[in-house]
């Protein structure tokens, strides 16, 4: 009997390899070889196309002690990150406790609230420019009829990271459906009985939903916190030249990092960076990871 | 049964096994530089896929491959924002294009770094370096010895509006020549309605930007030829001193409501008169025809800051480099030739509206029949112009400087930093650079 049960899991454990092994096939091709060599890469002044002698820490210890323009990345991207994680993740909380209602027409506003998730790229950072335009753009047309004086948005240095920050917000369509879709599926009683006990709804909101959803607000902070920290595309786009500017404000970790690579031909020194970067976001996530058992709850699990 | 489930195993395994080694086969399948004609075949990257410009460039390829009957040219499209990246990255796999286009100002830089063929070894045998204005072949050498054949070229002049002076009571065949003049047409050529401008006379900081008025100020680059930084400089500091003049004269609202509508092109303020000056490339001339076709115009050089001081000018560019590991180098070169020869680069100069590197051809494409009397005119001050216009090559040492320069003038123009301080800053932060990266 218990000879069988064993090879039943053996069996078991050889179709979960055969089902696992194309990502790991991919894993060991494509990203474990450029990831060992990145690191050993870092440690040398490899240009791409001719050069590669050993430099020992040299790569580390400039970043740190010498180059300005590191501490001013690391710094513009640890704010994007610091406000736009929080603030798109209770965004997103809550649209989806909105459009989670039962009302008519409620598929409807879903879709036009999901809509923006759906066009991303660099088209939408045209158009926002356009929107944030100073003089021209719909925004300050908008805030001029309240008779607010808006801001110069992606031309003031000040304004630069909150305009991002905005643009992300307006497309929390992604992760909304994440919460809406576990939101669906807190079970109907748990209100009725808090209702008969005489909760309203900010108490139910409060006390059901938002424990119910812990496991998803988990997921989307550290997904959207390592996101936050990869931020490049928008800054790239909507800086002019892609420099990073105005005054360096959006230049971002990543920027500065595919500057360095593939305009000044470091790309040692850019290794090097890379792995400062992973070093910051798994200690951060590991942090995230020790914290989660005292907020997250799991239903069914023993406490 | 066990039976049939391992041999599926096996399959499955095998499989997966196989599609991964074909997916390393692929990318470095041997293509091969012989035809069956027995021609040698060049692979030829540019960016230009374009309406207007492909056709150009493709018809020049077309002749060069009837031309003789050794070498086979094929052309390659990339994306703008694709085509160096690309080129890194064959380069480092051994296997890259044969010719491409590049950008003119690092071209030293990718000769250190050995990304581009020393081209010294063909132009020994056969020189054709008297081909090209001086400033844009010097800007090709990196110690010496030439990294790049120079293609095209663009400079900044003014452009102004004829009526426009006519109507001010200016002379409309005398352009400013001077900043002070520039100052004192544009005054009279402002029409002031209430807060807002119905016409504004000049801003230097559309089309252009304060590097270029540093550089026209100074007549010199960032950098002497020793590589001694010589940002803090007294021409430098007037300079941004006078652009603030200008700021402060319009005002934030107006120039960003300006310069939202220049952004959007069609809709440029010139185009209908409610700009009368503008310093931009020559090729602004198409848009004006495109978009502006009554428009009475005049273009003229940049003014000096003072008279004698030089309307210096800035222009960059491209060069066609072999990149190193190249198959066929000789074949390549002949190609390089024939695009760089006058035959060829008059008619890309004609048919593209472009200035070109090739100085003959620049010269007969001014008096191409081809062109209206308007657009000789722009062609042919493009082509006088080259003489005050100065190319700013990266320096080898310090590629990235402007990354040092550009956050501290935004903060002077911004009103956090003055003048002083920015410049200060600049010129320490990037001899910092310089003094890291020499170490």
């Amino acid at each position: 009997m218990g000879k069988k049960r064993l090879t039943m899991r053996r069996k078991e454990s050889i179709y979960g390899y055969i089902f696992v092994m194309p990502w790991i096939i991919g894993f060991l091709a494509f990203t474990a070889g450029p990831l060992v060599f990145s690191f050993m890469a870092s440690f040398t002044n490899y240009n791409i196309t001719s050069q590669m002698d050993f430099v020992g820490v040299d790569n580390y210890q400039r970043l740190f002690t010498e180059d300005s323009l590191f501490w001013t990345s690391l710094w513009n991207t640890l704010y994007f990150v610091a406000f736009s994680v929080p603030l798109t993740t209770i965004g997103a909380i809550l649209l989806s406790a909105l459009l989670n209602q039962d009302i008519p027409g409620i598929r409807f506003f879903r879709t036009l609230y999901y809509l923006p998730a759906v066009l991303s790229g660099v088209g939408v950072y045209l158009l926002w420019m356009q929107l944030l335009d100073p003089g021209t753009g719909m925004v300050n047309l908008i805030l001029s009829w309240f008779n607010i004086d808006g801001p110069n948005w992606l031309f003031d240095p000040d304004w630069t990271k909150p305009s991002l920050i905005l643009m992300k917000m307006w497309s929390v369509g992604g992760s909304m459906l994440l919460y809406l879709a576990s939101m669906q599926g807190v079970s109907k009683s748990l209100y009725e009985a808090a209702e008969i006990d005489g909760a309203n709804t900010w108490k139910q909101f409060r006390h059901i939903t938002i424990p119910m959803i812990t496991p998803v607000i988990f997921f989307d902070v550290v997904t959207s916190l390592i996101g936050g920290f990869q931020i490049f595309q928008e800054a790239y786009v909507m800086s002019s030249n892609g420099e990073g500017g105005p005054a360096n404000s959006l230049l971002f970790y990543n920027l500065y990092m595919w500057r360095q690579a593939f305009e000044n031909f470091n790309m040692g020194y850019a290794m090097a960076m890379s792995w400062i970067l992973f070093v910051i976001v798994f200690v951060l996530t590991l942090i995230n990871l020790k914290l989660a058992p005292r907020w997250v709850h799991y239903e069914g699990e023993e406490k | 049964m066990k039976k049939t489930r391992l041999f599926l195993i096996g399959l499955m395994g095998s499989t997966l096994a196989l599609s991964s080694c074909a997916g390393f086969q692929t990318s470095n399948s041997d293509e091969s530089t012989v035809n069956e004609d027995g021609k040698v075949v060049i692979d030829f990257w540019t960016f230009w896929g374009s309406e207007i410009r492909r056709p150009v460039i493709e018809q020049i390829i077309a002749d060069f491959n009837e031309s003789q009957d050794e070498i086979e040219v094929k052309h390659t499209y990339l994306p703008f924002g694709d085509i160096w990246t690309k080129e890194l990255a064959s380069i480092a796999a051994g296997d890259p294009p044969d010719v491409v286009i590049n950008d003119i100002n690092t071209t030293a830089l990718r000769g250190q770094e050995k990304q581009a063929m020393n081209l010294s070894e063909f132009l020994e045998e056969d020189d054709i370096s008297e081909r090209f204005y001086p400033e844009l072949w010097n800007a090709t050498l990196h110690e010496g010895d030439s990294y790049g054949i120079p293609f095209n070229t663009d400079t900044r002049v003014l452009f102004y509006n004829k009526d426009a002076f006519e109507d001010a009571g200016l002379d409309p065949e005398k352009p400013p020549a001077t900043w002070a003049e520039l100052e004192e047409y544009a005054a009279k050529l402002d029409v002031k309605n209430g807060d807002d401008y119905e016409r504004i006379g000049f801003y230097p900081r559309w089309g252009i930007d304060f590097d270029v008025w540093m550089l026209n100020a100074g007549g010199q680059n960032y950098f002497d030829e020793n590589n001694n930084v010589q940002i803090d400089t007294a021409s430098n500091l007037e300079t941004l001193e006078w652009l603030k003049t200008w700021q402060t004269k319009y005002g934030d609202d107006v120039i960003n409501a300006f310069k939202a509508q220049i952004d959007s092109q069609q809709g440029n303020p010139f185009f209908n008169g409610s700009l009368a000056m503008y310093a931009i490339t020559p090729t602004f001339y198409t848009q004006i025809r495109d978009y502006a076709e009554e428009l009475n115009f005049g273009v003229a050089p940049l003014p000096e800051r003072e008279s004698g001081s030089g309307n210096t000018s800035w222009g960059g560019g491209f060069v066609a480099e072999i990149p190193e590991g190249a198959a066929n180098p000789e074949a390549s070169y002949e190609f390089i030739k024939y695009l760089t020869d006058v035959d060829a680069q008059e008619y890309w100069a004609v048919q593209n509206f472009d200035n070109v590197a090739n100085i003959e051809a620049a010269e007969n494409a001014a008096a191409s029949d081809e062109f209206t009397e308007d657009g000789s005119m722009v062609y042919q001050m493009a082509v006088d112009n080259m003489e005050h216009t100065l190319l700013t090559p990266v320096p080898v040492i310090a590629p990235d400087f402007t990354s040092y320069i550009n956050p501290n003038v935004e903060e002077f123009f911004l009103g956090s930093m003055t003048a002083e301080e920015a410049l200060a800053k600049s010129q320490a932060d990037v001899e910092n650079l310089v003094d890291n990266n020499s170490q």
